[in-house]
C-alpha cells in the first residue's frame, strides 16, 4: 500500500476559506477528493477482493475457498486469505455541548469548534461513503441528541443532520449545565451492534478519568475508536489581554479574570490536560490527536487514514 | 499638627474612587464568554491575585494626589509643644490642704497633716512649694516660693476649721499659682477626705496643659458614719404671762447602723434637759424638749449629742433672746379725722413675729428725740416737718430707718425744699373716682418684699379693694413703682434714701378714700409694709460657719449698744470671736460686714459693755460637713486636668503674631502643589498606559 504523506495537498483547505462554501457536500468533496488526488490513489481503496496471502488448509475450513488452481499444480490444499472486508460501520460522535460553540467571530472569519467539527465530520462521512461503509452520526449533549443509525445510503441524512445543527443559535443551551459523555457513550455502544470505526469528535471539558471511563464502554465492545481533540487557538494559548469577567458557557458561571496573571498557569493546565488525555488514551489501544480550529481539514484525514491502515488489518 | 478646618478631612473618602475603580470597576465591564472555567478554577491563590492592582503606581499616585488636596483644604498648621509635660527639672508643686470640718472625723487631720509633711519633705534641689489651706474659702498658708522647711512649719501651724468643703476656690488658687510658675514641672497635690458635697464642676477650672494633679484621698476607706445635730428650732409661746421657748432638734445619722445616744438640751451653761434617743440608720429623729421660760436677755443654749468620730457637729449652739417689737411713730394732723390711725394702729398691734410698737402723736407735738429708735415713722395725712424735728427725722430715715408718707389732701407743694429730695415721687392732684365705683390695683409688683407673700395662688386678693380718692404721683428717676391703680397711676412708691427707705402711698390708711382696711388682706399688708419699711429681719438663732455677718441687716443684734434703731449706725463695736480675737465693726458704713470663721459664741459688744455681757452669737459647723458621702478623686482629676490637647487662653498659639500664624498654616501651599505635581504625573502615565493598550 501506497505510504501516507501528511500535510500534502493542504493549500487550498483552510477551513476559514472552506467556511464560505454552504454547501457541506460539496465542502467534503472538496476536500476529499483534493486528497484523494494527492495522495495518487483510486477513490476504491479496499473495496475489492484483495488478496492476501496463502495458508494450508485445516479441516473444517469451507472447501469454497480452497486455491483449486494451486492445487491442480502443486497438489496440495491451500486457503485463499484476503484483506479484511471495508464494508464496515462507520461512526462519528460529535460533541454539541454549548462548549463547542465558542471561537466563532464573523468579522475575523473564524469559525467555531463546532463549525469545524461539523467539517470534519462531513468530510470523514463523505470519505468513507466513497467505500461504501455504512456511515453513522450521533449528536452527544450530556445525552444522545440526534442519532442516525449506520446506513450506506445515509450520507445525506447525516450532511443534512450536520447542517441543521450548525445553524442551530449558538447561545441557545449556554448555562444548561456541565456535561459529561460517559451516559450518551454509554447509551451509544449498546446500539453498536457490528464491530465499528468510532470518531469522537470533543473539546473535552472533563477529567481525563472520566473520559477514560467513558471511551471504555465504546471501545470495550471491540470498536475501534479515533479521538479527535478540538480547541479553539484562544483555548490553549490563552491570549487574552484585558481583565475581564469570564462566562462558562456550560454552567454560566461567571468568574473576574485578569489574564495576565493567570496566562501561564492555564496554558501549563492545558498542556497538562491533553498530555493526561493523550496518554490515557493511548492506553486504551484509541487513537488521540489534538487540533486546533485553525488547522487544515486534510490533517484529519491523514490521521483517519493512518489509523485506519494499522486498525482496519485483519489476520 | 493640627489642621484649621478639620471638616474637609472627610474628602480623604474619595481615596476609595480610585480604588473601587481599579479594584472592580476596571475588572467587570467587559463579559467575556469562554468553553469553559474548569481549569482557571484549578489555578490557586485566583481571589488575591484578582485583588491585585494592575496598575499600582497609577492608583499610588491617584491616591497621593487626592489625600494631599483633602489636606491642603484642611489647612494644616504646627503648633509648638511647649506644653507638654516636662519628665526632668525643677517642681513646683502646690499643696492644697483641706481643712474643713469634716476632715476632723477619727484620724484624718493628722494623717493630712503626716501626708502634706511628706510631699514637702519630698522636694529636691530647687523644688518649690506653695501650701494652700481651704475650706468655704482658699488662702495661701506659705510664701508662693516656699522650701520644704517653711512648708512643713506652716502645716505645723495649720488649724481645723469649722466652715464646709468647697472645692473650687482652691483649685483656682492653684491654677493661678501654677500659670504663674515659671518651674519646667508643675504639680498639684490635693489632701482632702474628697467629699462630694464640696464638689460642683462648672468646667470653669482647668490646669495648664502638663500639670500633674495628685489626689490624696484621706476618706476612701471604708464607709464614713456620723451622728450629728443638724438643725435646732425654737417655738415661741407668748400666750401666758411669761413668754416660753420650745426648742427642738433634729438628730442625723448617715451610717448603716440605728444609733441609740443622749441628746442634752443647755442653757445659759446649764444642762436643762437630757433626752435618749434612737437615730434610724441613713435617717433624722426630731428631739422636742419641754418648753422653758424665755431668758430677760439673750441668752447662751445648745443642743450636744454622744461624741462620736466627727465631735465637731456633735453639738449645736443657739441664742434665745426675748422678741424685740419693732418700734413705729405715727404721726397724726394735729386735728384728725374721727379713727384716723384706728385701722394701721390695730392692724399692727396684732401678731408677734414681729411684734409692733406703735405711738401715736400729733404733728404738732412732735420733738427730734421721738424719733430716736423708731424703725419706722409713719407721716399719716402730715407734711414733712421742717426744722429740726424734720432734720431729725431724714438724719433717722438715714441711718436705715424707714418713712412711709401718706400725703392725703395735703399740699405737697409746700413742702419743704429739704424733702423734695428725699420724697420718692412728686404729689399731683387729687384723682376723684367715686363716679365710677372706685379704682382698683391693678398692677403690683409681687417680687417686692411688700407683695411677694401674695404671689402664690389664694395668699390675698387686692382686687376686691376699691380705691374712691387718691393722689396722682409722678415717681422719681431712682423710685420702684410697686403697685399701679387700674388707670395706671402709682398707688405705692418706694426709694432707698441713705440706709433706709422712704415709700409713698397715694390713697388713705383708713377708710375715708378706700375700704383697703376693711378686706382681709389690709392686716398682712401693713405687716409686709412695716416690715419692708422698718428692714426687720428674723432673728438668727445662730449662724454658720463660713457665713458673712451683716450687722446693718440685724439690728436686734446691734440696737442694744446703738440706744435703738435709726441711731448712729457709725458707734464704733467690738465683736469677739470664740478664740478671743476682737475685731472693731459698726452697724452700717465700712466694717459693717464679718466672716464667721470660728465654731463656739462670738460676743458683740458696745465700748463700754464689759466682757461677757455683751450679745452672743452663736456660729456651728456647716451641717453639710455630716454629709461624709465619698467623691471619686479621679473624677475630679479628670474634670480639672486638660484633654485632648485642650488650651488655656494665653497659650502659645494665642500669643503668636499674624506673621508666625501665617507661617504656620503655609504648608497647604505645598501641600496643593503637590498634588498638582502628581496629577500631571498620574495623566502622563494613564496616557502612557492606554497607548500600549
Amino acid at each position: 500500500m501506497t505510504a501516507i504523506a501528511p500535510e500534502q495537498g493542504t493549500s487550498f483547505l483552510d477551513p476559514t476559506v472552506l467556511s464560505r462554501i454552504g454547501n457541506l457536500e460539496l465542502l467534503a468533496r472538496t476536500v476529499v477528493e483534493g486528497f484523494i488526488n494527492g495522495l495518487h490513489r483510486s477513490p476504491h481503496l479496499g473495496a475489492s477482493m484483495d488478496f492476501a496471502e496463502h495458508r494450508a488448509y485445516m479441516p473444517g475450513d469451507d472447501i469454497r475457498r480452497i486455491d483449486w488452481r494451486l492445487y491442480a499444480r502443486s497438489d496440495r490444499y491451500y486457503i485463499k486469505e484476503y484483506e479484511a472486508d471495508t464494508n464496515t460501520n462507520f461512526t462519528v460522535i460529535l460533541d454539541v455541548s454549548p462548549s463547542m460553540r465558542y471561537g466563532a467571530d464573523p468579522e475575523s472569519g473564524r469559525i467555531s469548534k463546532l463549525t469545524y467539527a461539523c467539517y470534519l465530520a462531513a468530510c470523514l462521512t463523505y470519505f468513507s461513503s466513497l467505500q461504501r461503509d455504512r456511515v453513522s452520526l450521533a449528536t452527544v449533549d450530556g445525552d444522545v441528541v440526534d442519532y442516525v443509525p449506520p446506513s450506506a445510503k445515509h450520507l445525506q441524512l447525516i450532511l443534512h443532520t450536520l447542517d441543521r445543527l450548525e445553524r442551530k443559535g449558538r447561545d441557545e443551551r449556554v448555562g444548561a449545565g456541565k456535561t459529561t459523555l460517559f451516559k450518551p457513550l454509554q447509551k451509544l455502544s449498546e446500539n453498536l451492534r457490528r464491530r465499528s470505526f468510532v470518531i469522537l469528535i470533543s473539546d473535552f471539558y472533563e477529567d481525563a478519568d472520566d473520559v477514560v471511563k467513558a471511551l471504555g464502554e465504546v471501545r470495550g465492545r471491540g470498536n475501534d475508536v479515533i479521538v479527535f481533540h478540538l480547541l479553539d487557538p484562544h483555548e490553549i494559548d490563552f491570549s487574552f489581554s484585558d481583565a475581564s469577567n469570564f462566562i462558562d458557557l456550560e454552567t454560566g458561571e461567571k468568574m473576574p479574570v485578569i489574564p495576565e496573571y493567570l496566562r501561564d498557569k492555564y496554558r501549563e493546565i492545558v498542556r497538562e490536560h491533553t498530555a493526561t488525555l493523550a496518554k490515557r488514551i493511548g492506553e486504551t489501544r484509541a487513537d488521540y490527536s489534538l487540533f486546533d480550529t485553525s488547522k487544515p481539514l486534510d490533517r484529519a484525514l491523514f490521521t483517519y487514514l493512518a489509523a485506519r491502515q494499522r486498525l482496519l488489518r485483519v489476520r | 499638627m493640627n489642621f484649621l478646618a478639620p471638616a474637609f478631612l472627610a474628602g480623604l473618602v474619595a481615596i476609595a474612587v480610585p480604588v473601587v475603580i481599579h479594584l472592580i470597576h476596571r475588572e467587570r465591564r467587559v463579559v467575556v464568554p469562554f468553553p469553559s472555567l474548569m481549569f482557571l478554577q484549578r489555578i490557586p491563590y485566583r481571589s488575591v491575585r484578582r485583588q491585585k492592582l494592575r496598575h499600582l503606581l497609577l492608583l499610588l499616585l491617584r491616591c497621593a494626589a487626592l489625600a494631599l488636596l483633602v489636606a491642603a483644604f484642611a489647612r494644616p498648621f504646627f503648633a509648638k509643644r511647649q506644653n507638654a509635660i516636662a519628665t526632668s527639672g525643677a517642681r513646683q508643686v502646690v499643696i492644697l490642704l483641706d481643712q474643713s470640718a469634716s476632715m476632723g472625723y477619727g484620724d484624718r487631720w493628722t494623717r493630712a497633716r503626716d501626708a502634706a509633711k511628706k510631699v514637702a519633705r519630698g522636694l529636691r534641689g530647687n523644688d518649690r512649694a506653695t501650701l494652700v489651706l481651704f475650706a468655704g474659702d482658699a488662702s495661701v498658708a506659705s510664701e508662693p516660693m516656699a522650701t520644704p522647711d517653711r512648708v512643713v512649719a506652716a502645716v505645723n501651724a495649720a488649724q481645723l476649721s469649722a466652715e464646709g468643703t468647697r472645692y473650687a476656690p482652691a483649685l483656682k488658687l492653684a491654677t493661678q499659682i501654677v500659670a504663674a510658675s515659671t518651674m519646667p514641672r508643675r504639680e498639684v497635690v490635693v489632701i482632702s477626705d474628697f467629699q462630694k458635697i464640696g464638689w460642683a464642676n462648672h468646667n470653669e477650672i482647668v490646669f495648664p496643659q502638663g500639670t500633674v494633679v495628685t489626689p490624696i484621698d484621706l476618706g476612701g476607706a471604708g464607709r464614713a458614719t456620723d451622728v450629728g445635730v443638724s438643725q435646732v428650732t425654737t417655738d415661741r409661746d407668748s400666750t401666758g404671762v411669761r413668754d416660753h421657748v420650745t426648742v427642738a432638734a433634729r438628730l442625723v445619722n448617715t451610717g448603716d447602723k440605728p444609733r441609740a445616744l443622749a441628746a442634752t438640751l443647755a442653757v445659759g451653761g446649764r444642762d436643762v434637759e437630757t433626752q435618749q434617743a434612737t437615730v434610724p440608720a441613713r435617717g433624722a429623729k426630731q428631739v422636742a424638749f419641754a418648753s422653758i421660760p424665755v431668758p430677760s436677755g439673750a441668752t447662751r443654749g445648745a443642743v450636744r449629742v454622744t461624741p462620736d468620730s466627727l465631735v465637731e457637729d456633735d453639738q449645736l449652739a443657739f441664742t434665745i433672746a426675748p422678741d424685740e417689737a419693732v418700734p413705729v411713730l405715727l404721726v397724726e394732723p394735729t386735728t384728725p379725722r374721727e379713727h384716723q390711725s384706728l385701722f394701721l394702729e390695730q392692724a399692727l398691734a396684732i401678731g408677734d413675729r414681729p411684734t409692733f410698737r406703735v405711738d401715736v402723736k400729733t404733728v404738732n407735738a412732735l420733738t427730734p428725740r421721738d424719733f430716736t429708735g423708731r424703725a419706722l415713722v409713719v407721716l399719716d395725712e402730715v407734711a414733712p416737718p421742717n426744722g429740726a424735728v424734720g432734720a431729725a427725722l431724714r438724719a433717722t430715715v438715714n441711718a436705715g430707718s424707714g418713712l412711709l408718707i401718706v400725703p392725703g389732701e395735703g399740699r405737697a407743694e409746700t413742702w419743704p425744699a429739704e424733702w423734695r429730695a428725699m420724697v420718692p415721687a412728686q404729689i399731683g392732684r387729687l384723682i376723684d373716682r367715686t363716679s365710677d365705683a372706685g379704682g382698683t390695683l391693678s398692677a403690683i409688683d409681687y417680687a417686692s418684699p411688700v407683695f411677694e407673700l401674695f404671689n402664690a395662688p389664694r395668699s390675698g386678693d387686692f382686687s376686691t379693694a376699691r380705691f374712691y380718692r387718691y393722689r396722682a404721683l409722678a415717681p422719681q428717676p431712682n423710685a420702684a413703682v410697686l403697685a399701679r391703680f387700674d388707670d395706671n397711676s402709682p398707688a405705692l412708691v418706694e426709694q432707698p434714701v441713705g440706709e433706709g427707705k422712704v415709700l409713698v402711698w397715694a390713697s388713705s390708711v383708713d377708710a375715708y378714700w378706700t375700704n383697703l382696711p376693711l378686706q382681709p388682706v389690709f392686716l398682712p399688708f401693713v405687716h409686709q409694709l412695716g416690715k419692708f419699711a422698718g428692714r426687720y429681719a428674723d432673728p438668727r438663732p445662730w449662724f454658720t460657719a463660713g457665713e458673712v455677718l451683716d450687722l446693718s441687716r440685724h439690728g436686734e443684734l446691734t440696737a442694744p449698744f446703738l440706744g435703738g434703731r435709726g441711731s448712729d449706725s457709725t458707734t464704733e463695736l467690738v465683736l469677739q470671736s470664740p478664740s478671743g480675737e476682737r475685731t472693731r465693726v459698726t452697724a452700717a458704713g465700712a466694717n459693717h460686714l464679718l466672716t464667721l470663721r470660728e465654731q463656739g459664741f462670738y460676743e458683740l459688744r458696745g465700748r463700754d459693755t464689759p466682757v461677757g455681757s455683751g450679745r452672743p452669737i452663736a456660729v456651728n459647723v456647716d451641717p453639710a460637713e455630716a454629709d461624709l458621702t465619698h467623691l471619686d478623686p479621679q473624677e475630679m482629676v479628670a474634670a480639672v486636668t486638660a484633654v485632648n490637647g485642650e488650651r488655656l487662653p494665653g497659650s502659645d498659639l494665642n500669643l503668636a503674631t499674624p506673621e508666625e500664624q501665617e507661617r504656620r498654616q503655609r504648608v497647604w501651599w505645598y501641600l496643593l502643589l503637590g498634588a498638582l505635581f502628581l496629577m500631571a504625573g498620574e495623566t502622563a502615565m494613564s496616557n502612557r498606559l492606554s497607548r500600549s493598550r
